[in-house]
């Protein structure tokens, strides 16, 4: 019943601080220097495979998320600066692991055109014969 | 003063329940983010991606674990932002489950094409040592054939010989020769002496044994008297023997004859003995 007597403009004061108390408690984020080294690891060992001739775009994708990252890092967003270092680890596993696919799917086609020319050159000499 | 309070009382209560309500809703009431819809899918059909789940099982893991924390986020949290995320994160994963996939199947591929390709070439080689023998035997077969044929011609001048006793045979590179001395012909003339006729039914004989044999008949003098005179006798001389052949029976078109005078003596015209030689009626027997 004390309570009542409290007037409106107090109630909103104490409104505002629970919020921002509620606010500032999410605010604590850890910074994802882990997560931003994975990423940065995962593009350097991307650019040493064959992802810059199979699958350029994904890779790009990948620099560019994680130099956005850093960004973000030294602007202390680190919950954006977590999603992009994020973001760029799974682009470059994917450009990395796309590009390796492409390539073996080349070195069996072209053995299978191999195939097919011998097999030619056979019928061809054995019809001169 | 009562009024006043219930009043103050209501607009407590509302502003209590707004709060409660707006920290539990989070910005308010909201629709689940599309993307975790399409997520979800995208998982699922890898999952029933036969290829997928048997070459990337673990890749297929990884991207439900994401897919999971996603649904956490907005389940529990309702983080909108956060949601996106991970349903961005959960495709990415899916499809690098995908590649690996691509990858185990193509290498599969590279595996059984490289043996298909020893064996293509296993057989390729199998061939060539077959023609190569094949030649082989056929070389033998020809060299057979050769040696046949030689001993053939050997045996044909022997019966050659023996069927023509005392006259000459010889084989020679343009085939069998048999001359015949200018005793079968009067000197100077063209006309076959009765005594010479034994010889020459040999010669029919033997003509008639083989009816794809031909005969080059060649006429030639010594250097004694006319170019012209000694060309023409040659000529007539053996024409004479291959009218008798004809006479006997032995197809004209299997006999030629050709006189060629004092060309190609073969003995010196010096002396009797050597012109006696070159005088002389040749008979070739090609091969």
């Amino acid at each position: 019943m004390v309570v009542l007597r409290v007037r409106t403009q107090q109630w909103f004061a104490i409104l505002v601080l629970v919020c921002t108390v509620g606010l500032s408690a999410c605010a604590s984020v850890p910074r994802p220097t882990g997560t931003l080294s994975q990423a940065e690891l995962a593009v350097r060992e991307a650019e040493r495979s064959e992802a810059p001739r199979y699958a350029a775009l994904e890779l790009q994708m990948a620099r560019e998320n994680l130099d956005n990252a850093k960004l973000a890092m030294q602007s202390k967003a680190y919950e954006k600066a977590r999603r992009l270092a994020e973001k760029a680890l799974v682009e470059a596993q994917l450009a990395e692991d796309k590009a390796m696919a492409a390539s073996t799917r080349k070195t069996a086609d072209e053995l299978r055109e191999n195939i097919e020319s011998l097999r030619d050159e056979i019928t061809r000499a054995s019809k001169n014969r | 003063m009562k009024r006043q309070t219930r009043h103050q009382y209501r607009w407590l209560v509302l502003g209590v329940v707004g709060l409660l309500g707006a920290m539990s809703w989070g910005c308010g009431a909201q629709p689940e983010p599309i993307v975790l819809e399409r997520a979800r899918t995208t998982y699922k059909q890898a999952a029933e991606d036969e290829a997928v789940v048997q070459h990337a099982p673990g890749a297929l893991r990884d991207a439900k674990q994401v897919l999971s924390r996603a649904e956490q986020a907005w389940r529990s949290d309702k983080n909108a932002v956060e949601v996106e995320h991970l349903s961005y994160v959960t495709k990415q994963r899916v499809a690098i489950a995908q590649a690996k996939a691509d990858h185990k199947v193509a290498e599969a591929d590279w595996q059984r094409l490289s043996r298909e390709r020893e064996l293509v070439l296993q057989e390729a080689r199998i061939q060539e040592a077959e023609q190569a023998r094949r030649e082989a035997e056929q070389a033998r077969q020809e060299a057979k054939q050769a040696r046949a044929k030689q001993e053939e011609a050997a045996k044909q001048l022997a019966m050659l010989q023996e069927q023509l006793g005392a006259l000459q045979a010889k084989a020679t590179s343009r085939g069998t020769v048999l001359t015949l001395g200018s005793v079968l012909f009067a000197p100077g003339q063209a006309t076959l002496k009765s005594e010479a006729l034994q010889n020459l039914y040999s010669l029919v004989t033997f003509m008639q044994e083989d009816s794809e044999r031909t005969a080059i008949i060649e006429g030639y003098t010594d250097n004694v008297g006319s170019d012209a005179l000694n060309l023409d006798l040659s000529q007539r001389r053996a024409e004479a023997v291959r009218g008798f052949l004809i006479k006997n029976g032995v197809n004209g078109e299997r006999v030629t004859a050709r006189g060629y005078g004092e060309a190609s003596p073969v003995a010196s015209n010096d002396t009797e003995a050597g012109r006696q030689q070159n005088r002389r009626v040749e008979i070739v027997f090609p091969k």
